[in-house]
């Protein structure tokens, strides 16, 4: 493929776009929103030679966990240009982006059970391992792989003081980053759950 | 600060606690109560205040709500000694911005922070708050304050985010670039830079003031190491060097990307124009550039000389033969295209190199031939070539074709290739009808002998030359356009249908369904098709082009309805959401993405679609209630009698306006909203490349909108000018008023006249013309609804003017005559010239939807303000003298025209029931029998005999058990049923529309009967 490029917002409608073609899921634009905002380093897309979108992968940083880790959100390519290594590109560099900018030990990702294609992606190309199996984690009620690639993460890589500093020292999430000043709200958090929860975090 | 010592808001936490628990938990009453006994406690608690505030609006109350948090706000005002604190403060904030009264948040983190000047988190607050309201220098200030009182990094690039912002969609001059320049500079000599999106941003500060050389200096320094990613730095290295005119350097830069990244095709569109010193791809990144609509490469060549030409693609030409050898993975494109980008750089040179093209693209084939990406990879390339060059190309091509892959996958690729080349050079319309059908029989064979490499494919996944399917039925619709011949048009249906009952995600196939069901007349069905593509969120903006423009002309106002009301309140949350999400940027110190969100933000604020509905979804409301004035005069009311639709009427030339529709996914036959094909005569047209047709889109929305917007308004003074007719003359204020309508009517009139294209006077003169039977219909051309629109608006004028309609001092019907031969010949020559729906596609079914659900109907509604006013209500007396003769006058005309919509109306349930009582299976025949082959060999049937052959027995073997339990389901019956469905739907929403009519004119034909 031409130019896997990080993302900017105008892809965003071509993106979408993109996946009415290929996934029978469909995120709330939120969603995307959410990680484009908050992860622009990890979210790329393939342009192709006529300026077309023809997939992209979007990936975030675990907020949660303690482990600092990475975890494919989603990841398309156009139907009309499978089989050209691209699903392969966009997942080394959003994995390299987790490693190199976040410092990620590992990176997990959902995938159908039903989906061989995608399944034999990420454990013969990829190097992904079953991890656990996660019941009716999709919306029609099908089981998800939950599946996981270690990284090697470096223990000091050349711009590891930056790294360090920009992170506040904590992992990856943007929440981190900003702990010099208190936190009362979790507005990182807040966009992707119903603004009942986010408003909770008020109190 | 007031949760250090377990207080909330000055209350403690543990009592606060379970009120959020109720609240996450949705039980919103248990948690009002628990608030009310906290309350009772705390009775001026702002917090306390805040959260039961929270509570009502979760529970539909507003102006409670809102009520409670004004109590709170003034509280928090009053008291001095009152906390002041953030969390207080956030929750109002969160209440005010449900209730749209940003404001009032903005204005209680003001106070706060002039009670506190010091207190950052405050202030944090308060940045937040100028950011909702995209107040760019409020947010500057603010940020400056704190990045004073902290020195941090952060609150820097805020104030320098808001600067920019300021200069790129405000109305900051380009002067504050330097000083945002200024800021960064002080702090990097102070403290450095820690953050990569900092240095992007102190980046392209110095991009946009052209400063290219300050910025590499800072590249190659320190700073530069924060790039982490290699190839990111040496991109915006290039980029630099290319800039500040360094061509040589940064040809350089580029040749090691395209060393480290094989497959940058844009790094190598710059390597190009760095050796030839050229800058045009630079000066392409438009932000308002239409999506996916295809970039060709600009270049300027003409300055240099053959000889520095030469060296250059010889240079070019060594270092991409150097990458193709390099290149050890086969699926890599670039170095191979960069070929082809040599030879077509050699051909806008000399103008004489198309066999050198020609020769490449052929090698490309041989490489690439059998990817489904092929065609779109060289579409750019052909364009430097003549028809005949392309067409030599072809002939080329199609002797290769003989020797394909021995790889079934690979072999059936090129194949479909060959055929797509077809469509993309044009060729499909050199073909004769015979050549035509053969090919597209050829193409279902080829289909139904590869349905077996699909058999082990998961559901999800595209069959194997599903494509196959779609390129046939453009053919079929093209024969279908040039013979006329109805049964290729049901033959592209099936086709398409058939592909559908084996995989039912196969989206190109829904989308060219739903333009032949639209086009069939069996708009229900189309719709069907377009809500099975499931788009939501951005798609809506994107993709609802496909069903919109067909909906907002049919009778299905329940569909359009959701439609419009789906689109709104998904652009309406957008807007509503995108400040907040602005600020997660901010947090996370994402700063460009700042940047890039407001300006997303403001495309889809410009969108023509946007405008579009948001005209549209008012007129539906009034097409609803048309049928009773008092409705329609309340929804008239809370559209503040169209005031605000003249004003946006009055802007819109003013207005820019931005197309993000998806025009790639349209079929060929109606490339954009505006165009059908079909409707016209057979034409040889080359739709490869669609034509870029936004500047006459452009003008035709603009027109659109305008007119449209006017129409609320018209519509409200039209009610007023003909209710006015009885009053008293004795009454001076009203007759004032009187006057002031009519003037308004007359100027609104005269600009409806105006886009129309005439001087008011011309207009009246060409519809009287036209309802005398001295000039046709032909004039009106395709604004013929707009036309009517403006005969009944005039109409309504002219019943309280003194310019026009009075004759020897008394009112003379002349305009209501104009009205009813208008109407009437209109539709009635309509009725006449259309077969039934199943015969012959919809062709003017839409118009006299048009004409019925407008202009008819507004001139129901001028009716309905005559009669009442005109039927004496309570103890009013008779008038007398002149005034009971002109009465009488107008009590007739109006009768007349009552009559003269009543048949009209009638005309039209008529034609409709006689189609939607004929009996099913007489339809069903037509459209079967249209696809009998009798045994001949050219006309339609032939594809879909094939298609029919393979289902009535499918091999289970060979075919896998999912195909053939597909393939035996398959039921074409089904689908001509499903059509007839649709059309019928169609038909009685029509009739139910014109039976309503019917009855409120009767029922006023009584009324006026007493006058």
């Amino acid at each position: 493929m031409v130019c896997i490029r990080k993302a900017t917002m105008d892809d965003l409608l071509a993106m979408q776009a993109c996946n009415l073609l290929c996934l029978p899921e469909n995120y709330q634009m939120k969603y995307y929103l959410y990680h484009i905002l908050s992860w622009p380093q990890l979210l790329y897309v393939a342009e192709d030679y006529n300026g077309r979108i023809a997939g992209y992968v979007l990936a975030k940083m675990d907020e949660e966990s303690n482990e600092c880790h990475g975890h494919i959100t989603s990841l398309s390519v156009l139907r009309t240009h499978r089989k050209l290594g691209l699903a392969t590109k966009h997942m080394s560099a959003a994995q390299a982006a987790m490693e190199q900018v976040f410092g990620a030990e590992y990176v997990s990702l959902h995938v159908r059970k039903s989906n061989r294609a995608a399944f034999n992606l990420y454990t013969q190309t990829l190097g992904y391992k079953i991890h656990d199996v996660e019941a009716k984690y999709y919306a029609d009620g099908e089981d998800a792989y939950d599946m996981r690639k270690q990284l090697k993460a470096k223990q000091s890589h050349q711009h590891s003081h930056h790294h360090h500093h920009h992170h506040g020292g904590g992992c990856c999430s943007g929440e981190a980053r900003s702990t010099q000043v208190t936190q009362t709200r979790g507005d990182s958090k807040m966009e992707t759950k119903t603004s009942t929860k986010s408003n909770s975090k008020a109190g | 600060m007031a949760s250090k010592f377990g207080l909330a808001g000055g209350i403690p936490e543990r009592r606060v606690r379970p009120i959020w628990d109720a609240i996450d938990s949705r039980q919103f009453k248990n948690a009002l109560k628990i608030t009310t006994t906290l309350l009772s406690k705390h009775h001026n608690s702002p917090y306390a205040l805040a959260l039961k505030a929270l509570i009502l609006e979760r529970m539909g109350k507003p102006d409670e709500a809102l009520s409670v948090c004004l109590n709170a706000k003034e509280l928090l005002y009053k008291n001095e000694s009152l906390l002041m604190d953030d969390l207080t403060l956030s929750t109002l904030q969160i209440v005010f911005q449900r209730l749209d009264h940003l404001e009032l948040a903005t204005s209680c983190y003001e106070h706060a922070c002039g009670k506190f000047p010091n207190n950052l988190e405050l202030m944090m607050g308060l940045f937040n708050c100028y950011v909702r309201e995209y107040s760019f220098v409020k947010q500057q200030q603010t940020a400056i304050k704190m990045y004073k009182l902290v020195g941090e990094e952060r609150f820097l690039l805020w104030a320098v985010c808001s600067i920019q912002l300021q200069v790129l969609c405000g109305n900051g001059g380009e002067k504050l670039l330097l000083l945002a320049e200024g800021l960064l500079k002080k702090h990097v000599a102070s403290h450095g830079l820690h953050e990569p999106e900092a240095l992007i941003v102190y980046f392209s500060i110095l991009e946009q003031q052209t400063k290219y050389g300050d910025a590499l200096d800072i590249l190659g320094g320190k700073l530069g190491s924060l790039l982490i990613v290699e190839v990111d730095k040496l991109r915006i290295q290039g980029k630099l060097l290319a800039r500040a005119g360094d061509y040589a350097a940064a040809a350089n830069v580029y040749q090691k990307i395209l060393e480290l990244c094989g497959d940058d095709w844009e790094a190598f569109l710059h390597y190009l124009g760095c050796l030839f010193e050229d800058d045009s791809s630079w000066s392409c990144e438009t932000i308002n550039a239409s999506i996916n609509s295809p970039k060709f490469v600009e270049c300027k060549l003409a300055h240099l000389t053959d000889e520095v030409f030469n060296s250059c693609v010889e240079n070019a030409s060594a270092f991409v033969q150097k990458l193709q050898a390099e290149t050890s993975n086969d699926s890599l494109r670039n170095p191979y295209l960069a070929h082809l980008e040599i030879e077509r750089r050699k051909c806008l040179f000399r103008k004489n190199n198309d066999d050198g093209v020609i020769e490449v693209l052929l090698q490309y084939y041989s490489r690439f031939g059998h990817l489904a990406c092929f065609t779109s990879d060289i579409e750019a390339f052909l364009q430097v070539l003549s028809q005949e060059k392309k067409i030599e190309f072809l002939d080329k091509l199609m002797k290769n074709s003989s020797s394909l892959s021995a790889v079934p996958t690979k072999a059936l690729g090129q194949s479909i290739t060959l055929l797509k080349t077809q469509e993309l050079i044009g060729n499909m319309f050199r073909l004769s009808v015979a050549e035509l059908e053969g090919s597209a029989v050829q193409m279902a064979e080829l289909y139904c002998k590869n349905i077996p490499l699909s058999k082990d494919l998961d559901p999800q996944e595209s069959m194997h030359g599903e494509e196959l399917l779609s390129i046939a039925c453009n053919v079929l619709v093209q024969l279908f356009w040039r013979t006329r011949d109805l049964g290729y048009f049901i033959e592209a249906i099936m086709v398409l249908e058939f592909g559908l009952a084996i995989k039912r995600y196969a989206w190109q196939h829904k989308i060219l369904l739903l333009h032949l069901y639209s086009y069939f007349g069996a708009l229900s069905l189309a719709y069907e098709r377009y809500k099975s593509l499931d788009v939501k969120n951005i798609l809506m903006e994107t993709v609802s082009h496909h069903i919109l423009p067909q909906m907002l002309a049919s009778p299905l106002w329940a569909d359009l309805s959701n439609l419009l009301k789906d689109y709104l309140k998904f652009m309406d949350d957008h807007f509503r959401e995108s400040a907040d999400l602005t600020f997660l940027a901010y947090r996370h110190r994402n700063y460009s993405k700042v940047i890039e969100f407001v300006q997303f933000k403001e495309r889809l604020q410009h969108s023509n679609q946007y405008l579009v509905v948001r005209v549209e979804a008012p007129i539906l409301q009034l097409k609803q209630n048309a049928d009773n004035i008092e409705e329609e005069e309340s929804i008239l009311e809370s559209l503040k009698c169209g005031i605000d639709f003249v004003e946006l009427s009055n802007e819109i030339g003013s207005k820019s306006l931005i197309f993000n529709e998806d025009f790639q996914s349209r079929p060929w036959w109606t490339p954009t909203t505006e165009i059908n094909y079909l409707l016209g005569p057979f034409e040889g047209i080359s739709y490869y490349p669609k034509e870029n047709l936004t500047k006459e889109r452009e003008t035709s929305v603009r027109g659109l909108v305008e007119r449209k917007s006017l129409l609320p308004r018209m519509i409200y003074l039209s009610i007023q000018s003909a209710s006015v007719l009885f009053k008293d003359s004795s009454d001076t204020n009203g007759s004032l008023a009187d006057h002031k309508t009519s003037l308004e009517l007359k100027s609104l009139l005269e600009r409806y006249a105006k886009l129309l294209g005439f001087s008011l006077n011309d207009a009246i003169d060409v519809v009287m013309g036209v309802s005398r039977g001295l000039k046709t219909y032909e004039v009106f051309g395709s604004d013929v609804i707009d036309w009517l629109n403006f005969a009944v608006f005039f109409n309504a004028w002219s019943l309280n003017s003194n310019e026009f309609g009075q004759h020897e001092g008394k009112r003379t019907p002349v305009s209501w005559q104009l009205v009813n031969s208008l109407l009437e010949n209109y539709v009635l020559s309509k009725l006449r010239s259309m077969g039934p729906l199943i015969q012959s596609p919809q062709g003017d079914l839409p118009k006299l939807v048009q004409a019925v659900t407008e202009p008819l109907a507004w001139h129901g509604v001028v009716i309905q303000s005559c009669v009442r006013s005109c039927v004496p209500s309570g103890k009013k007396k008779k008038k007398s003298g002149s005034t009971g003769q002109s009465i009488s006058l107008l009590s007739h005309a109006v009768r007349d025209a009552i009559q003269s919509l009543c048949s009209i109306l009638e005309e039209i349930v008529r034609w409709s029931q006689d189609q939607i009582k004929s009996p099913e299976d007489n339809k069903i025949d037509i459209l079967v029998s249209s696809l009998k082959t009798n045994g001949q060999n050219g006309g339609p049937g032939h594809v879909f005999h094939i298609l029919e052959t393979l289902a009535s027995s499918p091999n289970e073997t060979e075919l896998g058990n999912w195909i053939s339990q597909a393939l035996r389901a398959w039921s074409p019956v089904d689908v001509g049923r499903k059509i007839i469905t649709g059309q019928s739907r169609v038909l009685s929403e029509f009739c139910r529309i014109c039976e309503s009519k019917i009855k409120a004119l009767k029922s006023l034909k009584q009324q006026i009967a007493q006058v």
